[in-house]
């Protein structure tokens, strides 16, 4: 009977601990009493540290913010002063004897792989950006009912002048108009166009990339399949790592950075992404699948 | 922090010419909400290794640590009750209790520990696998995915410590296995648990965040 209480006591004591309204009875000279200092002593402390921890997430935010505001100068300089000194070598080379035009040829490449790198920075750094903000919960996704024509069609038009470039179709395929879906339109946009952007990069000039939308129970699906290399059984389980890029790829641009935050995006409105490996069809093919 | 730890188990049937090694020496740690993947080819010894690991059976010698418990140190009841409180299962054939509704599956295994149900963390739980109308049906008038979503729910009802997934798509067709497994991955991640799913496809092995293989007994 005298036992049952106490576990009780206690019971309730872990309960208001969980739901953070734990305050101590009474106050005599009872073990029990002493018991309920001592719990109150140990929760403090560890709202102390989950505080602690918030100051500290707060402080690496702050931080982040800091390094994509401050090398935004620097970074405007040095393409500006490029194009500056594309232009007045592109000048001189015109007007110099034959001898010259050599040495100023070596030059303007030099300034060109400046401008291409400076670019490659600029956008490692606004990846980078939002990335740390998605992941520390600075910048919520919120899914709400959303049109999937909406979605695709401003991914396409993101992708379209590179495509064009390359001379490469974008179809859309099993798309009602009124196809719902829940997601957050501006991040799943952010995750869509890193998909179809690989899907620009590595097809074929002339090539084909359709977007075939399925649907299940559970999920909308959107496969985005080009007429690339497509993926090997041995990189689908990395490509959705940081950073990683496949030794195929490695003379193409980019930072390995746009499948992992597509990855994140979709995980954080409850959705997913997988890839469909090149042992099971010819050419790439990525699917979103998106919560109804 | 390692939330499953194998140490050097063996599982040997018979002894001398007609000895079969199931498991020779497999070790392997998964870290706290991380959803990992055993896949082999059937005979490979990846069922006997998930009983193991969900002290379904006993090795023949190493060990199994859960959540800092050496399980092989429990026996009988205290083994039983170690299950139910730390251990989701997620079945093939779904094993749900037929004659009860959805609803009293997923919480059976709570009031069978006789531990009130978070009210919140169920609703939550059930509105997340969209089973929220179905409660107060009978399983049987469910189709398959329907039924792994309930025992997906069941699994996660109780804040095991970890769930073991034994093949949870073999009854299912391709395309109600993706919304199951999107579903068992997106709930791991969202309640922060941790899962270990056995299976023999390549395509939902890559649904995991890491992937073992193993191969006549051994992790290859």
């Amino acid at each position: 009977m005298f036992e049952n209480k106490i576990i009780e006591r206690l019971d309730k004591m872990l309960d208001s601990a969980m739901n953070g309204t734990f305050v101590e009875s009474d106050y005599d000279e009872t073990r029990l009493s002493r018991l309920e200092s001592k719990w109150k002593e140990f929760l403090g402390s560890s709202v102390l540290s989950n505080k602690n921890l918030e100051a500290e997430r707060h402080r690496l935010e702050q931080f982040i913010s800091d390094i994509s505001h401050q090398t935004k100068t620097p970074m405007t300089n040095i393409k500006m002063y490029t194009e500056l000194l594309c232009e007045e070598i592109a000048q001189l080379k015109d007007s110099s004897p034959d001898r010259e035009k050599a040495a100023y040829e070596r030059i303007s490449k030099y300034a060109d792989e400046i401008k291409r790198q400076d670019q490659r920075l600029e956008f490692l750094i606004a990846s980078l950006t939002k990335l740390s903000r998605l992941e520390s919960g600075t910048l919520e996704v919120v899914a709400k009912t959303s049109l999937l024509t909406e979605l695709t069609d401003s991914a396409i038009a993101a992708v379209r002048p590179k495509a064009d470039i390359k001379k490469i179709s974008i179809s859309v395929t099993g798309c009602d108009k009124d196809m719902t879906a829940s997601f957050d339109m501006k991040w799943t946009l952010e995750a869509l166009v890193n998909v179809l952007d690989n899907a620009v990069k590595y097809s074929p000039p002339g090539g084909k990339i359709e977007i075939d939308i399925t649907s299940t129970e559970m999920y909308v699906a959107i496969h985005v399949c080009d007429e690339g290399a497509g993926i090997s059984e041995e990189d689908a389980a990395k490509i959705f790592g940081r950073f990683y890029r496949s030794n195929e790829v490695q003379q193409e641009e980019g930072v390995g950075i746009g499948l992992y935050l597509a990855r994140e995006i979709l995980s954080k409105e409850d959705g997913y992404i997988k890839v469909v490996t090149n042992e099971q069809r010819s050419g790439g093919e990525f699917i979103l699948y998106l919560r109804k | 922090m390692s939330i499953l730890i194998a140490e050097n188990l063996k599982k040997h049937y018979g002894e001398g010419e007609t000895l079969v090694k199931a498991l020779d020496d497999v070790s392997l740690s998964v870290e706290r909400g991380e959803f990992v993947s055993i896949i082999g080819t059937s005979g490979s010894g990846k069922s006997t290794l998930l009983h193991m690991l969900g002290g379904l059976d006993t090795p023949t010698s190493g060990k199994v640590v859960i959540d800092d418990k050496d399980i092989s140190e429990l026996k009988g009841d205290a083994l039983c009750i170690f299950r139910r409180r730390k251990i989701g299962f997620i079945f093939q054939s779904f094993n749900l209790v037929p004659s009860i509704t959805v609803y009293d599956n997923i919480v059976l295994p709570l009031q069978l520990d006789g531990r009130k149900a978070d009210k919140d963390h169920i609703a939550n739980v059930i509105e997340t696998l969209g089973i929220a109308e179905k409660l107060k049906t009978l399983p049987s008038k469910l189709s398959g995915g329907q039924q792994q979503r309930v025992a997906i729910a069941r699994a996660l009802a109780s804040k095991p410590a970890i769930i073991l997934a034994d093949e949870p798509t073999g009854n299912l067709d391709t395309k109600t296995s993706m919304d199951v497994l999107g579903l068992l991955k997106t709930t791991g991640r969202k309640f922060e648990q941790t899962i270990v799913m056995i299976t023999h496809n390549d395509e939902i092995a890559q649904m995991a965040d890491r992937t073992i293989h193993i191969e006549d007994g051994h992790i290859v």
